[in-house]
């Protein structure tokens, strides 16, 4: 009996568990374009010539997504590469497969994988792209030496709304003085005990 | 200094109307006028208020909005040349202002005049306006594709009004992770070094 739990926690999707019987005859490059995502049309053509199904290669497909989403949802150092590896043997995936799919786990490109989930996440707008001025009104209507500086900004979210809006001083320093201040906390934040919670 | 108001004929009536007037009321009229000028479009008195008034200063409607028009376009004039007490009250002789109504006009203006135009220099019209800025500070621990996260993310609350809507106040919200936040926040420091070479 594993001491550890599996990636699946115990419920295995149908796909990952005929994977091991449809990729025991897979040719190993075949194999490796698969993984890469390397999947095109004049490809799917050599396929239908060959002895593949385009069901048996959904299958694979389906089954290596869910395995790889699975995996690649722990971060990096909670995951053991003999645990996991383990696992994949448990699913009675072939030796060679085991290690191109550990290599994805856990080889240099997870960082750049890591990031891109991340993005990918439910999230409010981010700033895409801030632009700002300041201006310093001479006159007005109702001053003819106002000599009043303003700051003007424009945010563009990456929901793709551009907000444009001024910011008399004293709301700049508002905004400026409550950013410092969340810097701090998120600092102190990053510091303490709360985050030594081990994976 | 050049005069600060022509003496028309509408002007001259409203003077008439003006030298009538008990002092001490007119001073207490000087100071609500004072007190609401750097509100645009406010009026000065409700019109339950300019009821009464009419009554307390035994005025027909139409003599009375002449007068509180005029006194506070002789106000706006004030702030507009940010004239000095002493001149105003010549400026106000020459118009034929009675002595006392003119003194009563120098020393409001001596005593509330330079916060006035305080509250107008730092009034700019823009289409926009930020006028709140509130924040949370998270600590997202998962998502749907990542587990045991510890990240800090920070939401920034804009609240930003426009030009002529005085109850809506649109909520920008924008997600910031630490690194996000930090290059945001470069750039307010940059702009603070702008404002600084100002003074």
């Amino acid at each position: 009996m594993a001491e550890h739990v599996g990636i699946f926690g115990g419920r295995i999707p149908a796909e990952v568990e005929t994977l091991s019987k449809d990729l025991k005859d897979l040719d190993k490059e075949l194999f490796r374009k698969i993984l890469k995502g390397k999947i095109s049309q004049r490809w799917w053509k050599l396929v239908r010539a060959g002895s593949l199904s385009e069901e048996k290669l959904s299958r694979i497909v389906s089954g290596l997504f869910k395995l790889l989403r699975e995996a690649l949802r722990f971060p990096g150092s909670s995951v053991k590469q003999e645990g996991f590896k383990e696992d994949l043997r448990e699913l009675r995936i072939s030796e060679e497969f085991i290690a191109d799919i550990a290599s994805v786990v856990f080889g240099n490109r997870r960082s750049a994988l890591d990031a891109a989930v991340t993005q990918r996440g439910p999230r409010l707008p981010s700033l895409m792209e801030f632009r700002w001025r300041v201006d310093v009104a001479i006159s007005t209507s109702s001053l003819a030496r106002a000599l009043q500086p303003s700051v003007l900004m424009q945010l563009k979210l990456s929901d793709g709304n551009v907000h444009r809006f001024e910011v008399p001083v004293s709301k700049f320093q508002e905004l400026r003085y409550n950013v410092a201040l969340i810097l701090k906390e998120m600092n102190d934040l990053e510091k303490r005990s709360i985050l030594k919670i081990q994976g | 200094m050049a005069a600060i108001v022509k003496e028309t004929q509408s002007i001259k009536e409203a003077v008439a109307h003006i030298n009538a007037i008990d002092a001490n009321k007119f001073t207490r009229l000087l100071s609500r006028i004072l007190q609401k000028l750097h509100l645009k479009g406010e009026r000065s008195f409700s019109e339950d208020e300019e009821e009464k008034l009419q009554t307390a200063l035994a005025m027909e409607k139409q003599a009375l909005h002449l007068v509180l028009e005029t006194t506070s376009f002789l106000l706006e004039q004030a702030v507009y040349h940010n004239i000095k007490p002493a001149s105003f009250k010549q400026q106000l002789e020459n118009i034929q202002v009675a002595p006392d109504k003119a003194e009563a006009f120098c020393q409001a203006w001596a005593t509330a005049g330079p916060d006035v135009v305080e509250k107008i220099r730092q009034r700019i019209f823009a289409p926009k306006k930020l006028e709140h800025v509130g924040w949370q500070l998270n600590l997202q621990m998962g998502q749907s594709s990542q587990a045991k996260l510890k990240a800090p993310h920070a939401v920034l609350d804009l609240g930003v009004r426009e030009e002529y809507e005085s109850e809506h106040l649109q909520n920008v919200f924008v997600e910031f992770s630490h690194q996000e936040l930090l290059e945001f926040y470069n750039k307010l420091e940059t702009i603070q070094a702008q404002l600084d070479s100002l003074t």
